[in-house]
């Protein structure tokens, strides 16, 4: 039961809906919403309305996009042979980030998550392997967050890919670049050794 | 290692209150419910960042309070140790070392480590087995840290294909097997290394449990710690297929660590079922002493003892037979009544209402 008058409310309730928003934030941004110039608020719902009018999921990759195909579909110089799979377009922008990917991109929306009732169906899965044929692809790497979800997600597409014959590999997990080993966690450095390499 | 001082704010009872402990053993005596045990718990959070008696963590927050904030400073490997921790429900736990914030709380697991002894303990014996898995668990991390992420790992996917097995309500379709297949290959590898982990730690204790039990009940009999998962001979992985179907019909997982089971026999009988209360009693005083030494030997030095009114429970000679073989080291003892005759404080601590009193002297 909300104690304030009904559009103030509502806006609290909205904002309530948000991810990472507790009931505390959701009351700070909704005074801090109606305390700034209206113009300046206007200007969130605007943008708000844009987005929702003119963006949209590419129709290959499923990352945003403007148009049909995002970006980076649209990129000739990318590479179609490669596939990067991700599980949201947050985690597409962070590979962008390194400039050591020339391929392509798929976007899973999710990752397999039976308590959030998640499974392979309400990801894009099937997609993903239509794709596979049509686009020639040879490599397909499993860019999945490392936790148990992830994995999880990358184990059953790996399943699903393997048999066709295409390559399937997984990113490594292991240290940050110029940390120290002695701040470590356990796990991840257990993970940097079971990954380890020759040197050349 | 031990704990010299303790301070606590929001905790509990206590608005704010400070605490100094001998190192060797230190009683706290006062009526029911002014907070004696409150102050165990505290030291046992540093140590778990738990409440040895189960509670959750909404409850160790003073009523009124946002967050509590327990802070201890003690002595380990013969340097001092300033441990922090700050207990917020629903918001991010924090702790620090020597006033360095930790990056997760979970990483102050093994600055301190606690044995308790409560008169809860003759459930370890007497109720199910999931008492007795949470036994083997809490001193597998009590030994080493690393093995509370192998708990959470096992929890976590059990959850996950729990959910699974409820949803598939009995079909079976390719992509329902597919993805449990996934979840098979996870509970595999994560409840396997539990297991290997249980039951290496059940290999060294069971020595260690026999003479307990002697020195507690003052007779030498056999007394046996058995792990064995049903699965074992098989493998997690062929176990998982041989039960898929009877899975999917009942909706829920039921093979792996999370039902196995610590066979405790005395005399060749099942503790649980065919012997005397007594013995029964005996028998957990004796696993957490085993437990403790366990812990003590594999991490150098002996974790603080908390007896949280146990003698209580206990009759004479189980009090006495206790406190002869309490294993040296610091020893915080909390109780409503007198001391056991063989109990010799070299600290008094008297609690009333909230407030912690050091006797002079």
């Amino acid at each position: 039961m909300g104690v304030y008058a009904g559009p103030v409310q509502d806006l609290i309730d909205e904002l309530g809906r948000l991810p990472g928003v507790g009931p505390k934030s959701a009351q700070r941004i909704a005074f801090h919403l109606l305390k700034v110039a209206k113009e300046d608020a206007l200007r969130l719902s605007h943008s708000i309305a844009e987005a929702r009018d003119r963006v949209a999921w590419c129709q290959r990759c499923f990352n945003v996009s403007e148009g049909d195909l995002c970006g980076i579909c649209t990129d000739d110089r990318r590479d179609a042979t490669v596939v990067c799979v991700v599980e949201e377009p947050r985690d597409l922008v962070a590979v962008e980030k390194t400039q050591e990917f020339r391929g392509r991109y798929h976007v899973l929306q999710g990752a397999i998550s039976p308590i959030e009732g998640i499974g392979p169906d309400q990801l894009r899965v099937k997609e993903l392997l239509g794709r596979l044929d049509g686009e020639g692809v040879t490599e397909v790497i499993l860019c999945t967050n490392p936790n148990i979800e992830g994995e999880a997600t990358a184990m059953y597409i790996g399943r699903l890919v393997k048999p066709l014959g295409v390559r399937v590999t997984r990113i490594a997990s292991g240290l940050p670049v110029g940390g120290d080993l002695e701040y470590a966690d356990e796990l991840t450095l257990g993970r940097a050794l079971e990954g380890r390499r020759d040197v050349d | 290692m031990r704990i010299d001082r303790l301070w606590l704010t929001d905790f509990r009872g206590y608005r704010s209150a400070e605490a100094g402990f001998g190192p060797g053993l230190t009683a706290i005596v006062g009526a029911n419910g002014e907070g004696k045990t409150n102050l165990l718990e505290a030291v046992g959070y540093l140590a778990t960042l738990g409440s040895f008696r189960g509670a959750p963590t909404e409850a160790l927050v003073r009523a009124g309070a946002d967050r509590a904030v327990v802070r201890g400073e003690g002595v380990r490997d013969g340097r001092t140790l300033l441990l922090e921790a700050e207990i917020a429900p629903g918001g991010r736990s924090r702790a620090q070392v020597n006033r360095q914030p930790l990056r997760r709380a979970r990483d102050l697991l093994g600055a301190v480590r606690v044995t308790v002894f409560s008169p809860d303990d003759l459930a370890l014996v007497k109720a199910g087995p999931g008492e007795r898995r949470r036994y083997l668990d809490d001193v597998l991390v009590a030994v080493h840290p690393r093995n509370d992420e192998l708990r959470a790992e096992v929890e976590r996917v059990l959850r996950q294909r729990n959910a699974l097995l409820k949803q598939a309500g009995g079909r079976v379709t390719a992509e329902i097997e597919m993805t449990l297949d996934v979840w098979d290959a996870k509970l595999t590898t994560a409840g396997e290394a539990l297991a290997d982990a249980r039951r290496a730690l059940v290999e060294r204790l069971a020595p260690s449990l026999a003479n307990a039990y002697a020195e507690v009940a003052r007779r030498g009999v056999a007394v046996e710690a058995t792990y064995a998962p049903p699965w074992r001979a098989e493998g997690l992985a062929a176990a998982l297929v041989a039960a898929r179907r009877d899975e999917l019909r009942r909706g829920v997982s039921l093979v792996g660590p999370h039902r196995d089971e610590l066979d405790l026999r005395v005399e060749g009988l099942p503790a649980r079922t065919h012997v005397s209360q007594g013995e029964q009693r005996s028998l957990a005083l004796a696993l957490r002493l085993a437990a403790h030494r366990v812990v003590a030997d594999v991490t150098g030095s002996p974790p603080v003892l908390l007896l949280d009114d146990v003698f209580s429970e206990l009759d004479p000679d189980r009090s006495d037979a206790l406190l002869a073989h309490l294993p040296s080291g610091q020893t915080l003892l909390s109780t409503a009544g007198s001391l056991p005759a063989g109990a010799h404080p070299e600290q008094v601590l008297r609690v009333k209402a909230g407030t912690v009193i050091a006797d002079a002297g």
